[in-house]
């Protein structure tokens, strides 16, 4: 499993990287960054992702595999 | 004589006005269930959006769905960034999000805390106090002015500021003067706002007003119009707002033992449970736009062009179409996708604020003053507002079991 997050959609609501700290780190404008972009996620953090993309009211979080 | 009491409504608006607020979940199902829209009750020529899907298109859909009408609550120019569109409304959040951004809010929480502990101080020997007013009301009131660099003891002022901007006909004596009472105190607020920035320009310091005056947009230093509307939106649309949630949430808690336990017994578990209460209570119950175009909706419902729409928040948050387990309340299940600080491109400027308010507020009130209810013999009395809230909201508590 991958996480991205589309830029286009985030509108800052400082949700996901609150929810996924040890995938997602914040920016100045409290918008989410993947840590490791395009990395896979260790097994033990998908639980993060999933709820990191649930928490999203924008549907900004994408998960891949 | 409050508000609900003056308006000119009929027997029938006025009991669903008060149902809106008292039980907003069942008010809201039952018109869900009969359509996607319905008019408001305050102004019949307003429509309401009431599905989550619809309300969500219509949050990220700026082009058909306005924000750009003219200026709201006591202004006649658009307040910034409230009443403007892309491209211009990015120009402006670019410079403000760092600003009300997580990290700055950071540093900005000690000073609320203190805040917080000198209200309490007040009246926590007392065994109760009217947590509105004592509380919910001047604490954002502290924090604005910690924000923008003004002392403390223009509190009291900022409180009669505010309230004459936003109910203007409760403040006001006599109601027929209400609209002049706004307008001269919208001149006396931009003279303040003059006088702070020309202060702040020969004497920066760490505040938003120094920091608005310096600030560039595409190399063009802001006019002072241009700070002075976006100080009326931190005015118009950061006070009462936290108020309003801090009300809905300790209402919640006095007559839930279960999630108060929880607060005091795991420190932490107020972020989650503050997200749900936001969430399940929604206090800022709509936000509005303007149809451009005739916009048809999902079910085929056409809005026409021109049309004033307002997307009922509170109706979308608790729709459990396309969100399994919207219309319940769990205190334990963690956070829940919510749009409590509308959504898209003008989501919450202050989201980032009030989140922080509300948590601080909600820990140190538990860590102070773990065991209290509603004062026996009061109730919990729902103002009939889209901005919801309890306007005496009476808690009491055991003497001796506060620290």
């Amino acid at each position: 499993m991958k996480i991205c997050i589309d830029s286009d959609l985030c509108a800052g609501h400082a949700r996901c990287w609150e929810t996924a700290p040890d995938l997602l780190v914040d920016d100045e404008d409290g918008r989410g960054v993947v840590r490791a972009p395009g990395a896979d996620i260790p097994p033990e953090l998908e639980a993060q992702a999933r709820k990191a993309a649930s928490v999203c009211p924008e549907g900004a979080v994408v998960l891949s595999n | 004589m409050s508000y609900s009491e003056r308006a000119p409504v009929d027997e029938e608006r006025r009991r669903l006005l008060h149902e809106r607020a008292a039980c907003p979940r069942e008010h809201f199902a039952a018109l869900r269930a009969q359509g996607p829209t319905t008019p408001l009750l305050e102004n019949d020529t307003i429509t309401c959006l009431l599905g989550r899907r619809d309300v969500e298109d219509a949050l990220k859909n700026w082009q058909d769905f306005t924000s750009d009408f003219g200026g709201v609550m006591g202004s006649e120019e658009p307040l910034i960034p409230l009443n403007v569109d892309p491209p211009l409304h990015a120009k402006y959040r670019r410079l403000l999000d760092p600003y009300f951004g997580p990290r700055r809010m950071k540093a900005l929480q000690p000073a609320v805390e203190k805040h917080t502990n000198d209200l309490i101080d007040a009246f926590i020997d007392r065994g109760g106090c009217d947590f509105s007013q004592e509380v919910a009301v001047p604490l954002p009131c502290s924090t604005f002015l910690s924000l923008f660099g003004l002392p403390l003891e223009q509190r009291d002022a900022l409180v009669r500021w505010k309230d004459i901007m936003i109910r203007p006909d409760v403040v006001a004596e006599d109601p027929s003067q209400a609209q002049q009472l706004q307008l001269e105190t919208a001149m006396e607020i931009y003279g303040r706002f003059t006088e702070e920035m020309a202060d702040r320009r020969a004497n920066p310091r760490d505040d938003l007003i120094t920091y608005l005056t310096q600030a560039e947009v595409e190399g063009q230093k802001l006019t002072d119009s241009e700070i002075v509307r976006i100080c009326f939106l931190q005015l118009s649309a950061g006070l009462d707002t936290v108020t309003i949630s801090l009300e809905c949430i300790f209402a919640f808690l006095a007559g839930h033992d279960d999630a108060r336990g929880m607060l005091v017994e795991e420190p932490g578990s107020e972020v989650d449970l503050i997200e749900e209460l936001l969430r399940w209570e929604t206090p800022v119950q709509a936000v509005g736009r303007q149809a451009t175009r005739d916009i048809t909706l999902r079910d085929g419902t056409v809005i026409p062009k021109g049309t004033d729409v307002n997307l009922m928040l509170a109706s979308a948050n608790v729709d459990p179409d396309g969100l399994a387990g919207a219309d319940e309340v769990d205190v334990r299940r963690g956070e829940m996708r919510n749009f409590a600080f509308g959504g898209g491109p003008h989501r919450c400027l202050g989201s980032n604020l009030a989140r922080m308010e509300l948590r601080t507020v909600v820990r140190v009130w538990h860590e102070r003053i773990p065991e209290y209810s509603l004062q026996p013999g009061t109730d919990v009395e729902w103002n009939s507002s889209l901005l919801r809230g309890v306007d005496h909201l009476r808690l009491a508590w055991p003497a001796g079991a506060t620290s």
